[in-house]
């Protein structure tokens, strides 16, 4: 029988980086952050933790079902932040209502939600991402598409695809033909997951008249380039409806501009599964990834749910969904290169620390050896841990 | 071999009493390909002209795949979709393999209103929609989960109640048992990968439309076994 041999466990849905997935993490967190920066944003840094009633504001039920929550001393009950938007619309609204607008700010770190762990989907997960408060502005909406685009392709991605959408597009639709409440949110969760079956039986209860839910269960196709926009506005006839399809052509006209709209289609039946969005929602797929690499939208109602009014819009993208995509994709990103190994012979420790000191401050990578070796030892030294060079010190 | 070649549409089949209605229906909008049998000793069934790739897989197993993207759509059981509980856009509902998720309990046993059967044991294979329809009724029930003869569980005492999938509600007949509620009706679905259907989205929309303008069509309906 063999004796069982102690593994110590890490809690589910976490998981360890060691060097080369780390040193890739960091480095493409490296070029997402000076990606930003060249844009204008400023990072910030917000507390892991938060109160959960912070954290639920613009969210109801169905993120904080998926919160990691415990209590404090006082018992009042904290949680992992489970996305960075609301946290940065908390410190937008508190602690920069003095700034000038608008404000620009970028994070790079981890959040925390319950989910089904996968690959590129665990508990704790790492998230790049930009927001920009202050503006309504359609031009502010395609800056950050634009900078979502660039930043796909500072991965090195080619082949990927970013799908816009406007909320307001079916809310319009359901205003205008008087669907319930209760019913629009059935309407909006069936479409979330688009299951299409779950909404014709939704429509089919509602007794609407047959024009309304033929309109809505045409929503989740309405899929396509310019000429798709105008198919849906003649489609509909309510103001609201057709001034989010207006927006959309603003902000498409903005990214042709930029020279993305190439990467940019529309999907009117995106609305993102969280609450607050409120105008343009767009996500970001890649081909060998079963869910979107990124997403985000224009979130008008949640800073001032902080107390200040504030339009805004945002996005966020996965980063360990980017290193997965790329693998499966062969995108190749070797870790950092290893330059010189340094082995020293009895006596020459002195001389191989000058060595070491000099080809470091010429910026190469450089391991020096803890123990006299032999050349031959060096040698196999230098090919076991990876480095491309080596300087024997023989003296 | 995933769908994360763009020129490909990979479908997913599942095994058993779907299999063969599904086939049809596909086939009969121009999706097959030579040698697609649930008897083929190949995994994976490729039809090189239209660019098909075929995958016949467990059911439980289908949504899975879906989900992950390894196959970009699929034809599986609304039952599978709620047990299953995966992340895949529900596109179609093909109307074909009618039959219901239910509880029944033996003759002897059956009671006045659902919630006298309180703290009894449910034997199924569909736990997690067996634990979902009790819980929303405000029920607590132990849930024995088993993988099949779900019928033999009240007659050798393993549990008290079943929930199970019937079509024409036969074998319940024949063990004695009693429908005493519906939890939902279930036909087999055409599911999509949430990606996929954006990527590759004339191809399965045309699909979408092709299938529907077959059932309008009335040419389907042959078998609708569960």
């Amino acid at each position: 029988m063999t004796t069982e041999v102690f593994v110590p466990k890490i809690p589910y849905g976490t998981r360890d980086l060691l060097q080369g997935d780390a040193n890739r993490k960091r480095n493409i967190e490296a070029a997402l952050g000076k990606l930003f920066a060249s844009w204008g944003y400023d990072e910030v840094v917000t507390p892991t933790i938060e109160y959960l009633e912070t954290l639920s504001v613009g969210n109801a039920t169905d993120l904080q079902h998926n919160m990691f929550k415990f209590f404090d001393k006082s018992n009042r009950i904290l949680a992992l932040r489970p996305d960075m938007t609301t946290p940065i619309a908390r410190v937008a609204a508190t602690r920069l209502r003095e700034r000038a607008l608008p404000l620009k700010l970028f994070y790079l770190t981890n959040v925390f939600r319950y989910e089904e762990a996968q690959a590129g989907r665990q508990c704790e997960f790492y998230q790049a991402g930009i927001e920009l408060l202050g503006v309504s502005d359609p031009t502010a909406d395609a800056e950050v598409i634009a900078i979502a685009v660039e930043a796909m392709l500072e991965a090195g991605l080619t082949s990927f695809q970013v799908s816009l959408g406007q909320v307001e597009f079916i809310h319009g639709i359901m205003n205008e033909c008087g669907l319930p409440l209760t019913q629009q949110q059935a309407v909006k969760q069936s479409l979330v997951k688009r299951d299409l079956v779950g909404m014709g039986e939704i429509l089919q209860n509602s007794g609407l008249c047959p024009t309304a839910q033929k309109i809505l269960t045409q929503v989740p196709v309405l899929h396509g380039r310019q000429d798709m926009l105008k198919q849906a506005y003649d489609m509909v006839t309510n103001q609201t409806s057709r001034n989010a399809l207006d927006n959309l052509s603003e902000i498409y006209n903005i990214l042709v501009s930029y020279g993305v709209d190439k990467y940019v289609n529309f999907d009117l039946g995106i609305i993102r599964d969280f609450e607050y969005y409120t105008g343009m929602v767009f996500e970001g797929y890649t081909p060998g990834l079963g869910f979107p690499l990124c997403g985000g939208g224009r979130y008008d109602k949640m800073v001032s749910s902080f107390g200040v009014d504030c339009p805004a819009t945002g996005f966020a993208l996965g980063i360990e969904r980017i290193l997965l995509a790329m693998e499966r994709q062969g995108i190749a990103i070797s870790p950092d290169s290893k330059d010189i190994y340094i082995g020293w012979n009895k006596g020459m420790f002195d001389a191989a620390i000058v060595e070491a000191s000099q080809q470091r401050r010429a910026g190469k990578t450089v391991e020096l050896a803890f123990k006299p070796q032999s050349q031959l030892e060096a040698a196999t030294s230098q090919v076991a841990k990876g480095y491309n060079k080596l300087t024997y010190i023989g003296g | 071999m995933t769908s994360s070649d763009l020129n490909y549409l990979t479908v997913a089949l599942p095994k058993g009493k779907l299999f063969a209605p599904s086939a049809k229906m596909l086939a009969d909008i121009g999706y097959t390909a030579e040698g697609l049998s649930e008897k083929s000793r190949k995994l994976v069934i490729t039809n090189e002209e239209e660019k098909i790739r075929f995958i016949i897989t467990k059911t439980a197993d289908l949504p899975t795949y879906v989900e992950y993207g390894a196959a970009d759509v699929g034809i599986i059981g609304k039952d599978v979709l709620l047990e299953e509980g995966k992340d895949v856009y529900e596109l179609l509902d093909l109307k074909f393999g009618f039959c219901r998720l239910m509880v029944a309990v033996p003759q002897a046993l059956q009671q006045e209103k659902l919630s006298d059967y309180a703290h009894m044991r449910v034997a199924t294979k569909y736990p997690r929609v067996a634990e979902r329809f009790f819980s929303s009724m405000g029920i607590q029930m132990e849930i024995i989960k088993l993988n099949g003869s779900i019928e033999l569980a009240p007659m050798v005492g393993l549990a008290e109640m079943i929930v199970d999938i019937v079509e024409t509600g036969r074998t319940l007949k024949e063990n004695q048992l009693i429908e005493v509620a519906q939890i939902h009706p279930a036909t087999a679905r055409f599911i999509a990968n949430r990606v996929s259907f954006k990527m590759k989205f004339d191809r399965i929309n045309r699909m979408v439309e092709d299938l529907k303008t077959l059932m309008e069509g009335g040419v389907n309906g042959e078998n609708s076994s569960c």
